[in-house]
């Protein structure tokens, strides 16, 4: 077997397992707390992707008012659009989610909510910023190239093999915020809280936490954080468009479901094992060219099979 | 007037204006009716699942699929008339349905979502990979004339809203007898209680297989209405099998989970919904699924019981119970999805949360 | 309590004024355009049989009644490809000023051009409900259908068109599959066939790298095929090799590891079949491998976005046309190219609430097409869909002022493929448009040669 070749089969499956890893993180971020499976997750990214898109550009313009300036750094661009995705998602979940959403009330109407934001706000990214695709500026180093854009990329050069700028600074992204998360979660007294509320709501309650509070957080960091593996991986597929989350969301899903709906490892995990695996496929399998989500798929079943609470979930899923 | 006169009256009046329908509109309104009750057809699927045992399914796109493309290409490339296809249709799906419905055993609540959820985003995927339509595309239209009236006085339009409406009663009626019977309420006792279902003598496998089958043998037979309606399988929109599967479970929570006449409400609502943005403003297309997904949202707060739910608690305001004492009981009698209707919300809650025991 | 007994109510004649709004009695909507009452065609019998006039719902010879002729098309014009709106606004503009010049003599009847269109967000299922909505049971509803944008699309309504032998005209796809002559009734436009691409693709290569290994990216559909088996037809007998294949799904843009793999195969000449962001984004990727090949591009991709989003992953790219590029600088003061954008301005500036572009080149192409269609009305030896349907099918090298220099557009017996001349582009990505670098290639009368026929009949 070409080793070359399989390193590079490799990279691109870390490329975009960071991205993955990331949402699905998200995801997490947001079952922890509340137990739901965001199908608008993808949606919400796609908004703050649009917008981080235009803070470098246009900005936004309601009516001939300016609302958002244009013409920012990327860097900052995405800064901004994670700080006001985190305000939206909590927004969302404090007007839209809450109010149908308790032990008391139907989950459906929880999913059809969800639903309707995943219609709803494709819909406003398209009308309040573009229905094209853009190109994305890139938040790591590129090189100005003619008639690009965004510029093109960098790499180094390691033997044979390209190492793309944009692979590394989306494990850069990840392991950042993996980090945060961390620190968040084990090193501070939100962290308590939040994980307080995971793990068993009504104590928390009774322990005086305001967990709708730490609702609100759980939502917000989640947008946030699709905010910014947005970006990122619309700046590495050099452009953002409408159809660009809904994909990413799918395989993200996968990865929560592999890694278990619980656990922020199990998501990073998750998402590693799911993009290596389809690009795998893409390199080697040619019987499943097209299909290569089969993959994924069957890999989830599987596990499944053998662990119903994915390979780091805890959580029981018997109810008395 | 009693609970169950006023039913008796609603239904009336409602079987007659559905009868009625096809001689009112125009073709088109017709078209879109009859889609409406293939929507129903296959929502009410999805109830059997979802509402009444408790398994979610953002997947049914699938076996919707797969039914059109059972009558399809049996129709065109084996020369089945178009009835004939009908029961097939549902057997494959059905047959999927449990190749679905034994992992399901093991995978639950959300996982079990995003199995199905993964077999709604492959099948247009394998669709294209593996059907040669005409044209070289994944798409299969049957001739025009395999849909031809059986009933030389019905324009085809009418026709194909008539069969799809009597093919939809009969199995709305058949879910109606499901849901009071013996096998019915294992569902519901699966989805509420499965520990205990288990402990009372309930076959969880068979009942939960059994319940994924039949599902999916619904959606088959929408989907193979669905080629006589738009007369076409079609594989080639990427999403159009995953927008479908939403839309199935839309439909069933706005008509109302686990009642019998929810998912056809629903599903009449959401096609009509659909019909009434598109294209509501010129230019401004793009509004459309803004409003349609603010709708949805607008729906779930206003009445969260859903539109059968809804009218159900209108029903007791309006005509409380009291005025015959022996309604409670009758109505317990008479509307086993009534039951079912005020325990699914405090039930359905195991989906989400899965807390310990 | 009570609040939640209005809400009920008001949610209740909400569903209830829906059902009203929905509904529309079935009387007192009249049939639209009526075309019936004619007495019949003159064309000869041979003809009335090719078009299987016999058969048809509604009768094709009847002459056209009234003063307007109406079009209906049905295209996307919201969601991931709803860009393709802009082709209508080219064809609207030219039917615009058409009608403001006093209309179009329709073989000796003066005629209106109407057209109406709905939105099928590329959806094959709708666009055949839109059309059927559109054109009616008996064909009432219009003369003919124009400009449907896609191949699965126009599929989707050719049978439902040819039983009512309703024309299907200029569709917009470069589809092989517009020469089955089981299908009178459909025409394609005048983009190039497919494998002319790859006709075209080999034969530079043949003169510029004759033992060239080529690594293809495809869609997994029909679009895919065609430049397959057209490519590995037109390579037969030379030393070009094709060395790799790789697919990828429709409607998918995640194709770095196929071309990881392309580039893997050591293959020096990359056929790019990838369309939509696909393309660009397989460039990008060529480009972050390191990859050096001779690239060809899908026709489908040289749009000014597509091609802005690669930019100088994008440089020296090869690939086809037959109109003028509106971005290239060469045109700017050419009259067929001012007259466009003054016309466009005049008449379409704010089409369907879009913003105008006027370097897109597919608005270009729209005014183009409805300009071939005027010239076909005129040349019609009968106002019928019959004269209509053997006029374009017998275009006999009638050029428009959009088209290059030297390209003409010809159609005749066997023969219903427009685009067969062009001329070979290569992207600049500094100036960001391609220039040509090729005289007129001509391939008149040769697409149903140079492509498989079974997928001209399937």
């Amino acid at each position: 077997m070409d080793v070359d070749l399989f390193l590079r089969f490799l990279l691109n499956g870390i490329g975009n397992g960071a991205v993955y890893g990331a949402m699905a993180l998200a995801l997490v971020l947001i079952f922890r707390t509340t137990g739901l499976l965001n199908l608008a997750q993808g949606e919400m990214a796609l908004f703050s992707t649009y917008m981080g898109w235009g803070l470098t550009a246009t900005g936004m313009t309601i009516f001939g008012l300016q609302v958002l300036p244009g013409g920012l750094p990327v860097g900052l661009a995405i800064v901004v659009s994670v700080l006001i995705s985190a305000v939206l998602g909590a927004a969302i979940e404090r007007f839209l989610i809450r109010p149908v959403h308790g032990p008391d009330k139907s989950p459906l109407n929880v999913l059809i909510v969800m639903l309707g934001l995943f219609l709803g706000l494709n819909a406003l990214a398209q009308l309040a910023f573009s229905d094209d695709a853009e190109p994305m500026p890139k938040p790591w180093p590129s090189k100005a190239s003619p008639g690009s854009p965004t510029g093109s990329n960098r790499f180094w050069q390691v033997g044979d093999l390209r190492i793309q700028a944009s692979i590394v600074a989306m494990v850069v992204m990840l392991a950042v915020v993996c980090l945060l998360l961390y620190v968040l979660f084990q090193r501070t007294k939100v962290g308590l809280k939040l994980r307080a509320v995971a793990s068993n709501p009504e104590s928390a309650r009774l322990v005086g936490i305001n967990s709708s509070r730490m609702l609100m957080l759980g939502w917000a960091m989640a947008a946030g954080l699709g905010a910014l593996a947005g970006c990122f991986v619309a700046a590495e597929r050099t452009s953002v468009n409408p159809g660009l989350m809904a994909v990413v969301l799918v395989y993200a899903s996968a990865a929560a479901a592999l890694g278990g709906f619980d656990s922020p490892v199990g998501a990073v995990v998750g998402g590693m094992i799911v993009a290596i695996a389809e690009s795998m496929t893409v390199g080697y399998v040619k019987a499943l060219s097209t299909i290569e989500l089969v993959v994924p798929f069957g890999l989830i079943l599987l596990v499944l099979l053998v662990r119903p609470t994915g390979l780091f979930g805890k959580r029981t899923v018997e109810r008395v | 007037m009693s609970r169950r006169n006023l039913r008796i009256v609603v239904g009336v009046l409602v079987a007659a204006a559905l009868l009625y329908a096809p001689y009112y509109f125009q073709p088109a309104m017709n078209q879109t009716l009859s889609r409406a009750i293939y929507f129903a057809v296959a929502a009410m699927g999805l109830n059997l699942l979802t509402g009444f045992n408790g398994q979610v399914s953002i997947g049914h796109g699938a076996f919707f699929g797969v039914g059109a493309f059972t009558t399809a290409i049996l129709m065109n490339d084996h020369g089945w008339s178009f009835e004939l296809t009908i029961p097939m249709a549902a057997l494959v799906a059905a047959a999927l349905g449990v190749g679905v419905g034994i992992p399901a055993l093991r995978v639950k609540g959300l996982y079990l979502a995003l199995v199905t959820l993964g077999l709604a985003v492959l099948f247009p995927r394998v669709g294209q990979k593996f059907v040669e339509g005409q044209g070289g595309v994944a798409i299969i239209r049957p001739k025009r004339s395999g849909f031809d009236s059986l009933l030389t006085f019905l324009e085809n339009d009418q026709w194909h809203y008539v069969e799809s409406l009597l093919i939809a009663a009969v199995l709305f009626l058949g879910a109606w007898n499901l849901s009071r019977s013996r096998i019915g309420r294992a569902m519901v006792a699966v989805r509420d209680q499965e520990v205990a279902a288990s402990t009372v003598g309930v076959h969880l496998a068979r009942v939960k297989v059994g319940a994924f089958a039949l599902s999916a043998a619904y959606a088959g037979v929408a989907g193979s209405l669905s080629v006589m309606v738009d007369r076409a399988a079609d594989a080639t929109d990427p999403i159009v099998t995953f927008r479908n599967s939403i839309e199935f479970l839309v439909a069933v929570v706005i008509g109302g989970t686990a009642t019998i006449t929810g998912p056809a409400v629903g599903a009449l609502i959401l096609i009509l919904l659909r019909r009434e943005t598109d294209g509501l403003i010129e230019g401004k297309e793009m509004l459309s699924p803004a409003i349609f997904g603010g709708a949805l949202i607008a729906m779930v707060y206003v009445l969260p019981g859903g539109v059968v739910g809804g009218l159900r608690k209108l029903a007791d305001r309006l005509l409380p119970l009291r005025d015959d004492p022996t309604a409670p009981v009758a109505a317990a009698a008479l509307e086993p999805e009534a039951v079912a209707a005020a325990e699914v919300s405090a039930s359905t809650s195991d989906l989400h949360h899965q807390g310990e025991p | 309590m009570k609040r939640n007994r209005t809400r009920g109510l008001l949610a209740l004649l909400a569903v209830l004024a829906l059902l009203a709004g929905a509904c529309s009695s079935r009387d007192d909507d009249g049939g639209g355009e009526s075309t019936g009452g004619g007495e019949g065609g003159e064309g000869s019998e041979e003809v009335a049989d090719a078009y299987g006039v016999e058969d048809c719902i509604s009768d094709p010879t009847a002459e056209i009644e009234g003063d307007t002729l109406k079009l209906v098309s049905s295209y996307p014009q919201s969601g991931l490809t709803g860009a393709f709106a802009e082709i209508a606004r080219g064809w609207a503009t030219r039917f615009d000023e058409a009608n403001a010049d006093g209309g179009v003599d329709f073989a000796g009847t003066t005629v209106q051009i109407e057209y109406e269109d709905k939105d099928d967000e590329y959806n094959p299922q709708k666009s055949a409900a839109n059309i059927e909505e559109l054109v009616g049971a008996n064909g009432d509803g219009a003369f003919a259908v124009f400009s449907v944008v896609g191949t699965a699309n126009n599929i989707s309504i050719r049978d439902f068109l040819d039983e009512l032998c309703v024309p299907d005209v200029f569709a917009a796809t470069g589809s092989v599959a517009w020469g089955n002559p089981e299908y009178p009734w459909l025409i394609g436009s005048t983009l190039s066939p497919y494998t002319l691409e790859a006709q075209a693709f080999a034969d530079y290569l043949k003169e510029n790298q004759p033992d060239a290994k080529v690594a293809m990216l495809r869609q997994s559909d029909e679009f895919g095929t065609t430049y397959e088996e057209g490519f590995k037809q037109a390579i037969e007998g030379t030393d070009i090799e094709l060395v790799a294949i790789e697919e990828y799904a429709v409607g998918s843009d995640q194709v770095a590891s196929q071309v990881t793999a392309l580039a893997a195969s050591g293959a020096d000449a990359f056929f790019n079949g990838g369309t939509l962001l696909a393309c660009p984004n397989a460039l990008t990727a060529k480009d972050a491998e390191g990859w050096e090949a001779t690239t060809w591009v899908s026709g489908t991709c040289i749009s000014k976005t597509l091609m802005g989003l690669a930019g100088a992953a994008g440089d020296d790219v090869l690939s086809l046309t037959n109109l003028k590029d509106p971005l290239n600088p060469e045109y700017a003061e050419d009259p067929a190219m001012t007259d466009f954008f003054a016309a466009v301005e005049e008449y379409q500036p704010e089409f369907k609430g879009r913003e105008l572009d006027l370097d897109n080149a597919i608005i270009a192409y729209g005014y183009a097409q409805a300009d071939l269609f005027i010239q076909a009305l005129e040349a019609a030896e009968s106002p019928s869909r019959l004269g209509l349907m053997e006029s374009i099918k017998n275009l006999d090298g009638v050029t428009t002022p959009l088209a290059h220099e030297g390209i003409t557009f010809t159609t005749g017996d066997g023969d219903a493929y427009m685009g067969e001349s062009f001329v070979l582009v290569q992207y600049d990505a500094a100036a960001a448009h391609f220039e040509e670098i090729s005289d007129v290639i001509d391939f008149e009368g040769q697409t149903a040669d140079l492509t498989p026929e079974e997928l001209i009949t399937a």
